[in-house]
C-alpha cells in the first residue's frame, strides 16, 4: 500500500451486507460476556471479549503514537488507527457495530434512524438521518451536510491522500470535479446523491454492488458542514459530529479531545464516550512509548503496530505484563508479488520460488510468531468470509523449505540450475528489507540467485505499483503487504487479482493477474446478496490464485501490544484489527 | 608502531575475508534459526550466541554469522575509505596545486569553489543524494556501485581539506629559494612543478591523506548507519549497527562488537597517522 | 570595515543561493530524470491520473525546474499563496514551501525544531570547549607526564569513536542498566528547565565528548607551539611569573586559532546534528531532515538545508570578524 502503514482489514463468516441494529445494540455489556470467568485479564483476552467492561465515566484516557495522524480531515487520513479515532468524532450514515469479534463487522445506523429502504432493482439506496443531531457548534446536522462530505472525496487535487472508491461507483460519468469546482450554487452539483429535505439523502447505483453500504461506514463518507470546510486546511479543525471535538491540534505533537456539548447520547447507539477527555501524544522514540506503556503512564500505543524488541522480550516473559497484552491479527497478510518478468512469468518457476522459500527464517525475519505473525498459506487471510485456515496448498505450515519440490519445479519451468531473478523492496520499510534478505538466503539453496533493489516506499505507487517501471527495472518478485479497506473479500482481494484493476500507476494486482475466469467470479460476488454464497465465491477464487503461483504468502500479520490494566471496556475491534478506541474508559477516573 | 601493525592486520583481514570465513565462520548470508529464540527474536545463549562455532556470536532474527559479516564489513569499509581518500588526494592535490602555483583568477575560482563546499552541509547533503541515487550504476551490482558511489560521495566533500593545505604550502614553497633559483635557471613551470614542488609537497600530502582514512571510515560507517551507505544484505558494520538499535537493551553484544571494531579500526589509523606525521614532519609535534 | 562586511555578506548571500540551486536542481531533477512524479507523494494510494494530475497543476510541478525555482525564491523573500479548495492559503515570507508528507507549511515546522537543536549544539558546545580547553592546557604544561599521555590517549579514543556508537552506550549503560536518566523525549525549557536539562545531559555529554577530544589535541598542539615562540621565551626571561606569562601570552596566541575552528563547529552543528538527534531521537532540524529524505519530502529537505547552509555561512562571517578583534595581527580589509 502506497504510505498507509495499516489499513483496514477485517473477518468474519456470517457478514451481514445489511443492517443489523439490535442483534448487537452497541455492544453493551450484557451482550457481550465480560472478561474472562474470574474477572482477570489475560494474553489475548480483549480479542474475543470484553476486558473490565464498566459504565464508569470521568477521566482522562492517555492515548500515545510514536506516529502522528496522515490527517485528522476525514476524507484524507487513511491510516487504520487513524480511522478508528474518527470514530470519536465523525459519525457516519452507518458505522462497524461496537463490539469484539465477528459481531464488531456488522454494519450499524449512525446519522441514519435506521436501515436504508433499498428498492427492488438494489439500485436506490434511501436514508433518513436522526431528528436532533447537532454539530459541536449546535448547528443541526443535514443530510445536505452528509452530500457535501461525500463530494469533497471528488476534489482530489485538495482532498488527497485519502481513499478513492465512492467516485468509482457513484460519479457515473458526470466527471464531477468535487465542491470547490462545482458551478451550482449551493455547491451540491453531484447528480447521483440526491437530498429532497434535510433528513434524507438518496444514492442512485448504476448497478447493484452489494458492498457499497460499507463504502459509506468510512470516515471519509462522514458529514461535513459547507460553511466550517476549509478545503486542504480542514485537517486542522474538523467540525465533530461524534461525542468528543478537538481542543488542540499540534501537527507532529500532540492532539487534544473534550467532550462535545452537543452530541447526544440517546442519538448515538454505538459510541460510550466515557473519559471526560481524551489526550494523544506523539513522540519520535518508540522505546520510550514502550516504557511509559510498561509503567502505567501511557494507556495505550494508537498504532497499535506492536511494541519494540526491548518491550517484546519484557511483556513475554513477565506474567504479569503479558496477562494485559493481546497480540490480535492486525488483518494485513504480508506477502510477495511474482510479476510477469521472465522467468517469473512461469508458473513452474513461480512454485518454485514459493517452496524454496524457508517459512520460519522468514517469519523470524518479521518477529515471531507474536510481533510477525503466524505463517501464511493463502493469499485469503483467515478473517474474511471464505477463507479457510486449513488450506495450505504449498504444505507451508511444517515450517521448512522443501528443496525437494522447488527443484523439481526448476525443471519443469525448464531452468533446472536456477535462474537470476530480482527482489524488490521498499526501503522505509526495514521489515521488508529483512524479508527480502531471508527470501534471498533460501532461494540461494536451490540455485536462484537473487538480487535485492531498494526502492523508495515513498513513491511506492510509481514504482511498484507501476508495471511499465517494474517491467524496466526487471522485478520478479515484489515484497509488499496488504491490508483491506472493508472486510469482504471484494475488499480483500479484487484490487490484488482482479485483471480490470490493473492501473499505470498505483496498481496492486502487481501479479498482473489476467484470468478471465478470476474476473467473472468477482462479478458474481458483487451481484450476490448472500454473504454465504458469496464466502464460496471466494473459496474459490483464492484457490484460482495460489493454483496459479501468483503469490508467495509470508506471514499473516499480527502485533502485539499492551494495554494499560486500568483501561476499561477494552476489548478487540474486528475490522481495525486493535482496540475499539471509542469504547474505551479509565477506571480509576483519573 | 603499535598502529601500523593493526592497519596492516586490518588490510590482510579485509583481503582474506572469504578464507577466514571459511576456516572460522558460515557464509555471510547463511541463516540459522536454530540459534534464535523464536518467539524473542535474540540469540540463544549468553552474550549475544557467542560460542566456538560463532565467535562473534549471531545476529538478532536471523541467526547469521557476526564473525564473518565483520569480516566481510571490512572489505567495504576499507575500500570506501581508502578509494575516497584517493579521490580526495588526487583532486585536492590538483587543484590545490593549481590554485597556489598559478595564482590569480585560478587561485580566485578554485579557493572559492573550496570555502563554498566546507560551507555545504555535508553529511546531510550526501544523506540526500544517496537516498536519490538509484542502486544501480554503470551496470555494476548492487554492492560495488554503491560502494562507488560512496567513494564519489565522500571524496568529492573531503577534497578541499588538501587542497586547503597543498594550496598553502605551494604558496609558501613557490617563494622558497631554491623554486626562486630554478625559474631564475629558465626552468619550465611544468619542470617547477614536478621536480621541485611536488617532491616537497609530499611528505603533507601522504600525512593528510592517512588522517582522512580514518575520518572516511567513521563517515562511511555514519551513512550506513542512516540507512544510506552500503545495501543490505551486504554487510557493512554501520548497517549492523544500525540494525543493533533495535536491540541493544536485549542483545548488547550486538552493538558493542560492531562499535567496537569500528573504534578499534579508526584508533588504529589514528595512531598510524599521527605516527606518520611525526616521522615526516617533526615540527608538526 | 563597512565596505568588507558588505563584500562579505553579497558573498554570503551568494553561496546560499548556490546551496539552494544546486539541492533544488539535484531534488527535483534527479526524481524527473529516474521517472518518478513528486504529485504521487501527494496522492498516497489513489491512483487516478486526474486526481495526480489535479496536484501537479495545483503545486507547479508541470512547470520547468527553472520557474519553479524562481517561485521559491520568491516565496522566501515575498511569501506565497497555495489554493486550499475554498480560498488561498497565504504562507508568508519566509515561505519555505508546503510539505509533502506532513500537509504544513514548512517555515513554522523548522522554526519548531530549531530550539530542540539549539539547545543541543549550544550545551555542548559550553561543556566541550571548556573541558577540551581545560585538557589541552593541562597537558601542554604537564607535556609529557603521566597526566599528559592519559589525557591525550583518551583524547585519541575521543575523536576515534563513532558517536552513533557512543550514544547508545551511554543511553544503555545509564538509561537502561543504572537508570540514572529518563529514557528521554525533549521538553522545551520554557516548560520544565528541569526536565530539558535531564532530556539533554546525555546527548550534551556525548557530543562534547567527541568534540572535546578535537579541541583538547587542538589546544595542546598550539600551546606548545606558543610556548616555544621566542616572545613567551623573552617574556619568561623578563622575569615574569610563570602564570603571567602562561595566562597573558601563551593561553592568548595559543586559543586564538581554536575560534576560527569552534565557530565552523558550531555553525555546522546549528543546521542539525544528525546522528547525535537521529541516536537519541530528538526532534530537531537533522532529525526532522533526516526523515523528510525517508518520505521524500523535499520542501523540508531544501528548507533544513538552507538554513544549515546560513548557520555555516554566518558562523564564517562572525568568526572572521572575531578574529580581527582578537588577533591584531589580522587586519580586515
Amino acid at each position: 500500500m502506497a504510505r498507509k502503514t495499516r489499513v483496514l482489514a477485517a473477518s468474519g463468516v456470517a457478514l451481514a451486507l445489511g443492517l443489523t441494529t439490535a442483534a448487537c445494540g452497541g455492544g453493551s455489556d450484557s451482550d457481550n460476556k465480560g472478561s474472562t470467568s474470574n474477572g482477570k485479564s489475560e494474553f489475548g483476552a480483549a480479542i474475543t471479549n470484553v476486558v473490565n467492561p464498566s459504565t464508569t465515566k470521568g477521566g482522562t484516557l492517555n492515548l500515545w503514537s510514536s506516529q502522528d495522524a496522515d490527517s485528522w480531515d476525514p476524507a484524507r487520513g487513511y491510516y487504520a488507527f487513524v480511522w478508528n479515532l474518527n470514530r470519536l468524532y465523525t459519525r457516519k450514515l452507518v458505522d462497524y457495530a461496537a463490539a469484539p469479534g465477528q459481531a464488531g463487522l456488522k454494519l450499524q445506523p449512525d446519522l441514519a434512524e435506521a436501515e436504508p429502504t433499498i428498492s427492488a432493482d438494489k439500485l436506490t439506496y434511501t436514508f433518513k438521518l436522526r431528528s436532533g443531531l447537532k454539530w459541536d457548534d449546535g448547528a443541526p446536522i443535514t443530510s445536505k451536510d452528509v452530500k457535501y462530505g461525500i463530494e469533497r472525496v471528488w476534489a482530489t487535487d485538495v482532498i488527497s491522500g485519502g481513499p478513492y472508491y465512492l467516485p468509482n461507483v457513484l460519479d457515473q460519468g458526470q466527471n464531477y470535479k468535487g465542491p470547490y469546482k462545482d458551478t451550482a450554487p449551493d455547491k451540491l452539483g453531484l447528480k447521483t446523491v440526491t437530498t429532497p429535505d434535510d433528513s434524507t439523502i438518496v444514492f442512485k447505483l448504476a448497478k447493484p454492488y452489494s458492498d457499497f453500504m460499507y463504502l459509506l461506514a468510512m470516515p471519509g463518507s462522514g458529514p461535513v458542514p459547507q460553511k466550517r470546510d476549509t478545503g486542504a486546511q480542514y485537517g486542522s479543525k474538523p467540525a465533530a459530529s461524534g461525542p468528543y471535538m478537538f481542543s488542540e491540534i499540534q501537527p507532529g505533537k500532540a492532539a487534544k479531545w473534550v467532550r462535545n456539548p452537543n452530541w447526544d447520547p440517546a442519538s448515538d447507539p454505538i459510541r460510550k464516550a466515557l473519559p471526560d477527555a481524551i489526550n494523544l501524544t506523539i513522540t519520535t522514540n518508540a522505546d520510550d512509548l514502550d516504557n511509559r506503556l510498561l509503567s502505567g503512564t501511557a494507556d495505550l500505543d494508537v498504532g497499535q503496530t506492536g511494541v519494540q524488541a526491548a518491550a517484546r522480550t519484557k511483556l513475554l516473559t513477565d506474567p504479569t505484563l503479558k496477562a494485559n497484552a493481546d497480540a490480535p491479527n492486525t488483518g494485513f497478510l504480508r506477502f510477495a508479488d511474482m510479476t510477469p518478468v521472465a522467468p517469473m512469468d512461469n508458473a513452474d518457476c513461480r512454485k518454485a520460488v514459493i517452496y524454496a522459500a524457508d517459512p520460519t527464517a522468514i517469519q523470524t525475519a518479521r518477529g515471531g510468531e507474536f510481533a510477525g505473525g503466524d505463517i501464511g498459506t493463502s493469499i485469503l487471510p483467515p478473517n474474511i468470509a471464505g477463507s479457510d485456515a486449513n488450506y495450505d496448498p504449498y504444505n507451508r505450515k511444517q515450517g521448512k523449505a522443501q528443496v525437494d519440490k522447488a527443484k523439481e519445479a526448476l525443471a519443469a519451468c525448464g531452468k533446472p540450475n536456477g535462474f537470476d531473478v530480482t527482489i524488490a523492496a521498499r526501503n522505509n520499510r526495514a521489515a521488508e528489507v529483512k524479508t527480502a534478505e531471508a527470501l534471498q538466503a533460501s532461494l540461494k539453496v536451490v540455485g536462484i540467485n537473487a538480487k535485492i533493489d531498494q526502492y523508495d516506499g515513498a513513491t511506492d505507487s510509481a514504482i511498484g505499483g507501476s508495471p511499465e517501471i517494474v517491467k524496466k527495472r526487471g522485478y520478479g518478485i515484489i515484497i509488499t503487504g496488504w491490508g483491506a479497506d472493508y472486510p469482504t473479500g471484494a475488499g480483500y482481494m479484487q484490487p490484488l487479482a482482479d485483471s480490470r484493476f490493473i492501473t499505470k500507476n498505483g496498481n496492486f494486482n502487481r501479479s498482473e493477474i489476467k484470468d478471465p475466469a478470476i474476473d467473472k467470479l468477482f462479478d458474481d460476488a458483487a451481484a450476490e446478496t448472500d454473504p454465504a454464497k458469496a464466502a464460496t465465491i471466494y473459496t474459490e477464487i483464492n484457490k484460482k490464485i495460489m493454483e496459479g503461483a501468483y503469490v508467495l504468502p509470508f506471514v499473516v500479520d499480527k502485533a502485539l501490544n499492551y494495554r494499560n490494566p486500568r483501561l476499561t471496556n477494552a476489548y478487540v475491534h474486528e475490522s481495525f484489527g486493535m482496540l475499539d478506541f471509542q469504547a474505551l474508559g479509565v477506571s480509576d477516573g483519573k | 608502531m603499535a598502529g601500523a601493525i593493526v592497519v596492516i592486520f586490518l588490510i590482510l583481514v579485509a583481503i582474506l575475508a572469504p578464507v577466514l570465513t571459511r576456516l572460522f565462520g558460515h557464509p555471510i548470508d547463511e541463516y540459522h534459526t536454530d540459534k534464535i529464540d523464536p518467539t524473542l527474536g535474540t540469540p540463544i545463549g549468553r552474550l549475544g550466541g557467542i560460542s566456538w562455532d560463532f565467535l562473534f556470536g549471531v545476529e538478532p532474527q536471523s541467526g547469521r554469522d557476526i564473525f564473518s559479516r565483520i569480516l566481510y564489513g571490512a572489505q567495504t569499509s576499507l575500500s570506501v575509505a581508502f578509494l575516497s581518500a584517493f579521490v580526495s588526494t588526487i583532486l585536492g592535490s590538483v587543484f590545490g596545486l593549481m590554485a597556489g602555483f598559478l595564482g590569480g583568477w585560478v587561485d580566485a575560482t578554485i579557493s572559492r569553489v573550496m570555502d563554498f563546499l566546507l560551507a555545504f552541509p555535508q553529511l546531510l547533503f550526501a544523506i540526500a543524494l544517496l537516498s536519490v541515487l538509484p542502486d544501480e550504476l554503470f551496470g555494476l551490482g548492487d554492492r560495488w556501485s554503491r560502494v562507488l558511489v560512496l567513494v564519489g560521495v565522500i571524496g568529492f566533500f573531503g577534497w578541499p581539506y588538501i587542497g586547503r593545505i597543498v594550496r598553502g604550502q605551494t604558496l609558501s614553497l613557490r617563494e622558497r629559494e631554491f623554486v626562486e633559483a630554478s625559474r631564475s635557471l629558465g626552468a619550465r613551470s611544468g619542470r617547477i612543478l614536478f621536480r621541485e614542488l611536488l617532491p616537497n609537497l609530499a611528505a603533507p600530502i601522504l600525512v593528510y591523506t592517512t588522517l582522512i582514512i580514518p575520518t572516511n571510515i567513521l563517515t562511511e560507517a555514519a551513512l550506513s548507519f542512516l540507512g544510506v551507505g552500503i545495501p543490505p544484505p551486504n554487510p557493512s558494520w554501520g548497517g549492523m549497527l544500525s540494525d543493533a538499535v533495535t536491540f541493544y537493551q536485549i542483545d548488547p553484544m550486538y552493538m558493542i562488537i560492531p562499535g567496537g571494531v569500528i573504534f578499534l579500526t579508526v584508533l588504529a589509523f589514528n595512531l598510524f597517522g599521527d605516527g606518520l606525521r611525526d616521522a615526516l614532519d617533526p615540527k608538526a609535534r | 570595515m563597512l565596505a568588507y562586511l558588505i563584500r562579505r555578506l553579497i558573498n554570503a548571500v551568494i553561496t546560499l543561493l548556490v546551496v539552494t540551486a544546486v539541492t533544488f536542481g539535484i531534488f527535483f531533477a534527479i526524481p524527473k530524470a529516474i521517472g518518478s512524479d513528486p504529485a504521487l507523494l501527494y496522492i498516497g494510494k489513489q491512483s487516478d491520473p486526474a486526481a495526480i494530475a489535479g496536484i501537479s497543476a495545483k503545486m507547479g510541478f508541470d512547470d520547468p525546474i527553472v520557474v519553479q525555482y524562481g517561485k521559491f525564491l520568491k516565496g522566501i523573500v515575498a511569501g506565497r499563496d497555495y489554493a486550499n479548495g475554498p480560498d488561498v492559503t497565504h504562507c508568508p515570507a519566509p515561505c519555505l514551501g508546503y510539505s509533502f508528507a506532513t500537509d504544513q507549511e514548512v517555515t513554522p515546522l523548522l522554526l519548531e525544531d530549531l530550539p530542540v537543536t539549539l539547545s543541543l549544539a549550544l550545551g555542548a558546545a559550553v561543556l566541550w570547549v571548556i573541558l577540551g580547553v581545560a585538557t589541552g592546557v593541562l597537558s601542554a604544561l604537564r607535556r609529557g607526564t603521566f597526566v599528559d599521555r592519559a589525557a591525550m590517549t583518551t583524547a585519541l579514543a575521543g575523536v576515534s569513536l563513532p558517536i552513533y556508537f557512543t550514544g547508545l552506550l551511554a543511553s544503555a549503560i545509564f538509561v537502561y542498566w543504572l537508570e540514572w536518566l529518563p529514557q528521554g523525549n525533549y521538553v522545551p525549557f520554557t516548560e520544565n528547565p528541569g526536565e530539558w536539562f535531564t532530556s539533554l545531559i546525555l546527548p550534551w555529554i556525548t557530543l562534547a565528548f567527541l568534540f572535546a577530544a578535537t579541541y583538547a589535541r587542538l589546544t595542546r598542539a598550539n600551546m606548545l607551539e606558543t610556548l616555544g615562540e621566542d616572545y613567551v621565551r623573552t617574556a619568561r626571561a623578563k622575569g615574569l611569573r610563570e602564570r603571567t606569562v602562561i595566562g597573558k601570552h601563551a593561553l592568548r596566541s595559543g586559543l586564538t586559532p581554536l575560534v576560527t575552528v569552534f565557530g565552523l563547529d558550531l555553525g555546522a552543528l546549528l543546521g542539525g546534528a544528525v546522528l547525535t538527534e537521529s541516536v537519541f531521537n530528538l526532534r530537531g532540524l537533522g532529525y526532522q531532515a533526516l526523515t523528510a529524505i525517508r518520505q521524500s519530502d523535499l520542501p523540508i529537505i531544501l528548507g533544513v538545508t538552507l538554513i544549515a547552509a546560513f548557520f555555516i555561512v554566518f558562523a564564517n562571517l562572525v568568526v572572521d570578524l572575531v578574529y580581527g578583534w582578537i588577533d591584531p595581527r589580522v587586519r580586515l580589509a
